[in-house]
């Protein structure tokens, strides 16, 4: 027993010494994207937004709303335009993500109580930077409007500066952004994507391994070699896969939260032996796929699919709830879904273990899935059919 | 002389012609080859659209914590409860209970009234409400801000019309009113401002996949046959790359058309794009990216390991595009990366056309950048070909000489393989494979 024990693991860690692929897609290149994520969204927030002015007033009222447009840091004003049209091209050329337009007799119009209308245009087929120019827009009109008003009630005589604030704005609501007061990108972006990256190196690199032995035909000597068992066999071959993307999953999150700062607020254990499991439950799933599909191009081609899609359909960016129920679903059958909700509920937000119990149970029910189907993987090993 | 020359220039066309041919073959004789050239263009865009086509998020769920429980507080949360962004789904009797709420993922919002909330009001001061949000996603935060904002307005505006009635002042006077226009994409919606990138991007990457796996084919071939393709045309580098982007620009008119203007009608996208202007643009795109391709393909060693190197691409590419993270916030070292794909360019002028309604002439930068681009691919493309693809060929050609088995045994110690498996037979690499009729 010890013999076939010891003699996968030999067999194992001898594939990957000789394949220097191997090497590539469990070290460097996981390392290599989540500093090329990190390092890309390393600015945090998105500032200073490139974006247009039409001032067709050129009064004071219109000037006083471009020099406080000027002092905001959420845009940032690169050019005039004389006139609507010419905005408008500058938006199509892509040089401005929107523009804000003052119109004609404004200051006026304000003053003679014919509440004139400013308007800000704003590109939105780009998402992130045109919500960080409505916020942009939004808060300079209102202000714009807030200092007329005031300047108007003051010349009453009946209010004092106080009591003009209260006037016109009774109800102020503070917003509160929990653990990311800050808005950063990358502390929302990269607790789901860098996981996803390294999910789905690792379901390619199991489904891999096990197909080459299927293609090359020498899965028969693979299960011989273990004593005729299955569970041997996979044993060598995963195990040091299990350890070398363990070590780089700790790698990466050691960048993630130490070196490029972001959020830690749980015991770092909680996320360290949450790494493990994470790539046991990848290599679950994706030897859950080979068992249903014992096939090479197939198996690889349903993790590939599915780990592509893991990015789109387990909620990264829209809320799961949201979307279609059967799409909400299919997004619960991938472990990196489970990795993203605990690094939120620990990394991000510090809870106790005991709010995110299940998601490592459903870890753990990940690395027990293959088991019942093990048996279909030895048959396709034992009578091969290689369809090219 | 003259004769000679051309001769040789149609020898060369006649050269580029049967490797256009030949490549046609190949890509219509590999299951694997017509899943990614069509198959992939198909379900792709439509599967990626089916997630995101809810587009927003409605009535995310935040739970109210009153202490004061006046007409004022009760006032807020029936308008909140009213906005499409937000549903207040139940009260909780202590901030503690609603932290724990949070924590349990049955809201992802807190608002707080505190005691006096109400008196305050009516005093004449201003009264705070305080909003906690879950920042696990910033599209939830985003909801919740812009309701509870609209409805801060709201109930402000009100007010401040109650009190002015008994000042005397002209009510309307010194206001300005604002007003937001939403270009592009209209309805604000996630899936109409992502998946126009996305349909470029499949376009790309389903291509290069494509590429890759069928010099995969080839170099497995190879292995086979003492370093000889047989079904290759030999023909000259330049005649060989040429002729192979041909076959693939040929090949990508369908499912171009299909994915970048068909498959968003499907779902109601932005399309106010000129389909002739938009077809032109993808001329240099779909040939850059054919050279990228044949530039790349040296990392695929065989057929499967295509997916390996080439998948993880897919997410980078759809970054440096600028669709997530815009490109005026990258640092000059990412711009200039993201300059040399062809996605990059190809991204954010075919989202200008069809979002924006911009011609070819606004977007000639981008459009002229991909026949930059398109020249750049061939010229490492045709290094990798002629410098290392053939090296290693005639490397390959010059061991198998020697030993018959050398190739397949090399393979086979690379796959930690020592004892040739039975199904493989000696006689196979006694002579090359019979190359079919050209």
């Amino acid at each position: 027993m010890r013999l076939f024990f010891n003699e996968s693991i030999k067999r194992g860690l001898v594939q990957l010494v000789r394949r220097q692929l191997y090497w590539l897609v469990m070290m460097v290149v996981p390392i290599a994207c989540a500093i090329f994520l990190l390092e890309l969204m390393k600015p945090g927030g998105i500032q200073r937004v490139p974006v247009g002015i039409v001032d067709l007033d050129n009064s004071m009222v219109s000037r006083r709303i471009e020099r406080n447009l000027r002092g905001m840091q959420q845009v940032d004003i690169v050019n005039h335009y004389t006139n609507y049209r010419a905005a408008i091209d500058a938006v199509q050329r892509g040089d401005i993500y929107g523009f804000i337009l003052m119109p004609d007799r404004l200051e006026h119009k304000a003053l003679s109580g014919q509440e004139p209308v400013v308007s800000y245009y704003v590109n939105y087929a780009y998402f992130p930077p045109a919500s960080m120019q409505y916020k942009g827009f939004k808060t300079i009109t209102m202000l714009a409007n807030g200092s007329i008003a005031k300047t108007t009630l003051e010349a009453t005589g009946l209010l004092t500066d106080q009591g003009v604030m209260t006037l016109l704005q009774p109800i102020l609501t503070q917003v509160h952004a929990l653990n990311n007061p800050w808005l950063n990108y990358s502390y929302y972006l990269n607790l789901s994507f860098i996981p996803g990256l390294l999910a789905l190196f690792i379901m390619l690199t199991t489904t891999f391994s096990i197909g080459t032995e299927l293609k090359y035909g020498t899965c028969r000597e693979w299960i011989a070699a273990a004593g005729r068992s299955i569970e041997f066999a996979l044993f060598g071959k995963l195990a040091p896969h299990t350890f070398i993307f363990t070590c780089t999953g700790w790698m990466i999150q050691f960048l993630m939260h130490r070196v490029y700062g972001l959020p830690l607020n749980c015991n770092p254990w909680h996320m360290v032996l949450a790494m493990p499991l994470f790539v046991l439950a990848n290599q679950g799933f994706a030897l859950t796929m080979m068992c249903i599909v014992p096939n090479f191009r197939y198996g690889t081609t349903l993790c590939t699919l599915l780990g592509m899609l893991s990015f789109s359909f387990c909620g990264f960016s829209l809320p799961a709830e949201s979307m279609y129920p059967w799409v909400h679903a299919i997004g619960c059958v991938v472990p990196v879904k489970y990795y993203f909700l605990l690094s939120i509920d620990q990394a991000l937000n510090g809870l106790p273990l005991y709010y995110s119990r299940l998601y490592y149970i459903a870890l753990i029910v990940f690395i027990a899935a293959p088991w019942p189907l093990l048996w279909r993987l030895k048959r396709e090993c034992i009578k091969p059919i290689y369809v090219p | 002389m003259s004769s000679r020359r051309d001769n040789r220039v149609v020898r060369w066309l006649y050269d580029l012609f049967r490797v256009w041919k030949r490549e046609v073959w190949f890509s219509f004789h590999d299951e694997g080859v017509i899943i990614f050239f069509l198959v992939l263009c198909l379900v792709y865009p439509v599967l990626y659209a089916l997630i995101y086509n809810t587009e927003t998020a409605r009535d995310v769920a935040v739970v109210v914590v009153d202490d004061d429980r006046s007409p004022d507080s009760r006032q807020f949360v029936r308008a909140l409860d009213a906005t499409p962004e937000v549903c207040v789904v139940q009260y909780a009797a202590s901030l503690d209970e609603a932290r724990h709420l949070l924590a349990l993922k049955q809201c992802y919002g807190i608002v707080r009234f505190a005691g006096g909330y109400g008196r305050t009001i009516h005093r004449g001061e201003q009264a705070h409400v305080e909003v906690y949000c879950d920042m696990g996603l910033m599209f939830r935060y985003k909801q919740i801000l812009i309701g509870v904002t609209n409805v801060q307005q709201a109930l402000n505006a009100q007010m401040l019309q109650q009190r002015l009635s008994v000042v005397p002042v002209n009510i309307s006077s010194g206001t300005i009113r604002n007003e937001q226009v939403p270009l592009g994409n209209t309805g604000m919606g996630l899936a109409s401002a992502v998946l126009p990138a996305i349909f470029i991007l499949v376009l790309q990457q389903s291509m290069l996949l494509g590429i890759c796996m069928l010099h995969g084919g080839s170099r497995e071939r190879r292995l086979h046959n003492q370093g000889v393709d047989p079904l290759e045309i030999p023909a000259g580098v330049a005649a060989t790359i040429l002729g192979k982007s041909l076959c693939y620009w040929m090949i990508y008119i369908l499912p171009t058309i299909y994915t970048l203007s068909i498959a968003p009608k499907f779902f109601d996208f932005p399309q106010v794009g000129n389909l002739r202007d938009i077809l032109v643009l993808v001329l240099p795109f779909l040939l850059a990216t054919s050279f990228m391709g044949q530039a790349l393909k040296i990392f695929a060693n065989d057929r499967e390991s295509t997916f390996i190197a080439m998948v993880f691409t897919s997410v980078i590419f759809v970054f440096l595009s600028g669709i997530s993270w815009p490109r005026c916030s990258m640092s000059p070292l990412w711009l200039v990366v993201g300059n040399f794909v062809p996605s990059t360019w190809a991204v954010n002028a075919y989202v200008q056309m069809q979002s924006n309604g911009a011609t070819l002439a606004q977007q000639s930068t981008a459009y002229w950048m991909l026949w930059v681009l398109a020249g750049v691919m061939f010229v490492l493309a045709y290094v990798v070909e002629r410098f290392i693809c053939r090296r290693r060929y005639r490397r390959m050609q010059h061991y198998a000489k020697r030993d018959p088995m050398a190739l397949i045994r090399e393979e086979y110690r690379r796959q930690a393989i020592d004892v040739l498996p039975d199904n493989i037979n000696q006689a196979d690499f006694g002579t090359p494979g019979g190359a079919i009729e050209n």
